[in-house]
């Protein structure tokens, strides 16, 4: 911060330095012309205009080494004197600064850039200077964006709700279920969500119940197909019946790996009796060979 | 490790640390041998490079040196590079960060550490965090030839960038210092965090050097008036500003640090030391490629900032001028992440000049002896005529070998 402070001290004392300040753009913008001028001659043909005192060469080897250029480009040009070196002489050599004036350099993008510069972090040199304005006013764009998106999303999620449990709601006042359909609906969320099966699920029941529900289930769907059938309506293919009862029933750790244990007995039928006198490996060998170990 | 090779045989003190860095990276051992045999008043190694050995020997685990009585030869058997993992490596204190101290006969600008450790730091085990200390941090540019710290910021940490390293890099300059009297020892302070540690670092195809779209720069001054800056900046921008419009210095001011000079009536006596002024000035192109210069004020004096700004810009201009899209400064850092990554071909195109410099030879001949391929060279076939050349490094595709035998 004083280093900066002082830094502008120096170009405001430099500026009032100057004096002739009036000139000095002047002198500038002759010199520009002078070197239009220069590079139109070295093109084409001398211009005979005499330049003002302000397009004064700046250094003699420079005026010297010109001289020689256009002397080699045009010889016959005789109205273009061009400048010696006995003039260089006699004339005070004048420098022209092409240093321009910082004053346009204003102090906010001074400061934005020094902060991006000077920090600890390699800088990124991708950040503009002059876009610097745009991006914080796209931030905030971008947060009114967002909160758009935020409510646009709610308003989605409570009409995929509606369209999917509407089937429960009782009354069109009341958007949002109560009571025993919120537990309905909350129950089908579950199962949108991944549940292997209802939160209704009674898991214990009397087989003939639960057989008689089944019937009736498959009794009610039969209808529904038959039904569709005669009004000549496309249903869905029926669902293939899943087979659980094939196969090799998941046990219990600590079952009787034979038979059936019911009752305080073990009942082994005959299908289990001859399977265990058919079998070499059968649990008996193993049994003694883990008593000889012991 | 289970089979030790035998220990790569190199002569001369001439590319030290890269040579001790390609062994960290690559497990080798290395055995330097004839360094400075014939200087009769200093033979051996130099007290930069025993700091280099221990900062290596701070941020590695297991690293094992051998230098002989005159110094002259140097076994360096790698170790793993840790960083600054709590635990290991030299500072426990201060949340991990290693405090690697200077001795004040330091000739060498802090840059001589920093470079190479930023080339290791991405193969580390844990984030490298170092603070260079003491009283031999130089962190402006010196007469030897280093550059400033603030080149290595703006003009070198940033090319990790293209190698897929741009998280948590961090370089604090704390104190700053331009060299002390006769150019030996500073008191500035830096601290590195290097804190993204890659596998591999991504191939890189560099071939379009682009045109110049903005100048950036320090101006830094130790202990003098401020209005050195503002010389050098007005001379600097003078010469600059024709060319590119974009161009911005910043003025960075400090007073003079204070190092110990305990005499034996007032044992905590100090004084100044480090004054003077510099310029460090950085060219980025559209494609983002980065050419920097870098000129400090000679500790004997006797320069004025103008001067010091003129040269710094012609300087630019010059590298600039050398065509490529990279300098010679950043030249090594940028083929050893090449040569370090995967088992790809990654392309370069530099300068004529550039990569027929001394230093491009001597690297390429030492990478050569430890194991990597050789480069491909072609000229660019570029329309302008620059008459740049195409370096093709295969990747060694190890990463960091250290890891791998952990």
């Amino acid at each position: 911060m004083i280093g900066k402070r002082k830094r502008d001290t120096t170009v405001v004392s430099r500026s009032k330095k100057d004096g002739d300040r009036e000139e000095s753009p002047a002198a500038t913008k002759s010199s520009a012309k002078d070197i239009f001028r220069k590079f139109f001659e070295a093109q084409f043909e001398p211009l005979g205009i005499q330049s003002g005192a302000g397009a004064a060469q700046e250094e003699s080897g420079f005026g010297s080494g010109f001289e020689s250029d256009t002397s080699e480009n045009s010889d016959s040009e005789s109205e273009w004197s061009g400048i010696t070196g006995e003039d260089n002489e006699n004339v005070p050599v004048e420098v022209v600064d092409y240093t321009t004036t910082s004053t346009r350099a204003d102090d906010l993008m001074d400061k934005r850039a020094r902060k991006a510069f000077m920090t600890a972090k390699p800088p990124s040199f991708s950040t503009d200077l002059t876009s610097t304005t745009y991006h914080s006013k796209q931030s905030k764009d971008d947060k009114g964006d967002r909160d758009d998106e935020e409510l646009n999303l709610k308003n989605d999620l409570a009409l995929q709700r509606l369209l999917k449990e509407s089937h429960l709601l009782e009354s069109a006042s009341e958007l949002a279920p109560t009571g025993k359909n919120r537990h309905k609906a909350l129950d089908l969320r579950m199962q949108e969500l991944g549940a292997k099966n209802s939160l209704f699920h009674q898991k214990n029941m009397p087989s003939s119940m639960r057989k008689g529900i089944k019937a009736k289930a498959a009794s009610k769907d039969e209808k529904r197909r038959r039904e569709a059938r005669e009004n000549g309506i496309i249903l869905e293919k029926p669902t293939p019946k899943s087979n659980s009862s094939r196969g090799r029933r998941e046990r219990g750790v600590g079952g009787p790996s034979v038979g059936k244990f019911a009752g305080g007995t073990l009942n082994l039928s005959h299908r289990d009796v001859a399977q265990v006198q058919s079998s070499r490996r059968g649990g008996g060998n193993g049994r003694e060979r883990g008593r000889g170990r012991r | 490790m289970a089979t030790s090779q035998p220990p790569i045989r190199l002569t001369s003190h001439k590319n030290f640390v890269y040579r001790l860095v390609f062994s960290t990276l690559t497990g080798r051992t290395v055995h330097i041998s004839q360094i400075r045999p014939s200087s009769p008043t200093n033979p051996g190694l130099a007290p930069h490079e025993i700091s280099f050995l221990r900062l290596l020997e701070a941020v590695t685990n297991g690293s094992q040196m051998e230098i002989s009585y005159t110094g002259t030869i140097l076994v360096y058997k790698p170790g793993l590079i840790t960083g600054s993992a709590a635990g290991a490596g030299a500072g426990s204190s201060g949340g991990g960060v290693i405090r690697h101290e200077i001795p004040a006969g330091c000739t060498r600008g802090v840059s001589y550490f920093l470079l190479p450790l930023c080339l290791l730091a991405p193969f580390s085990k844990a984030p490298i965090k170092v603070l260079f200390t003491g009283p031999g941090v130089i962190t402006s540019s010196t007469p030897t030839g280093d550059m400033s710290v603030d080149s290595v910021r703006t003009a070198i940490l940033p090319l990790f960038n293209q190698f897929g390293i741009f998280n948590n890099i961090e370089l604090r300059v704390l104190r700053r210092s331009n060299p002390g009297p006769n150019g030996r020892g500073g008191g500035g302070e830096v601290q590195l965090v290097f804190g993204h540690q890659v596998r591999l670092p991504k191939t890189l195809h560099l071939m379009n050097p682009g045109k110049i779209k903005r100048i950036r720069g320090v101006a830094y001054c130790v202990g003098v008036s401020a209005s050195n800056n503002a010389r050098m900046i007005d001379v600097a921008r003078g010469i600059l500003n024709p060319f590119v419009p974009d161009t911005y210095v910043f003025s960075d001011v400090s007073s003079a640090p204070l190092v110990p000079a305990s005499d034996r009536n007032n044992p905590s006596a100090k004084k100044k030391t480090g004054l003077g002024f510099g310029l460090s000035l950085v060219a980025e192109s559209s494609t983002g490629c980065l050419f920097s210069a870098d000129v400090a004020s000679p500790p004997s004096g006797g320069q004025p900032p103008e001067d010091i700004g003129k040269q710094c810009a012609y300087q630019l201009l010059e590298t600039i001028s050398k065509g490529g899209c990279v300098t010679t400064a950043a030249f090594p850092t940028m083929i050893g992440l090449m040569t370090m990554g995967s088992e790809d071909v990654g392309r370069l195109q530099v300068g004529r000049d550039i990569v027929g410099d001394e230093s491009a030879i001597q690297l390429a001949r030492d990478l050569v002896k430890f194991g990597a391929p050789g480069w491909g060279l072609r000229d660019a076939s570029d329309e302008e005529k620059t008459g740049d050349v195409i370096i093709s490094v295969v990747g060694r595709g190890i990463g960091n070998v250290g890891r791998k035998v952990a």
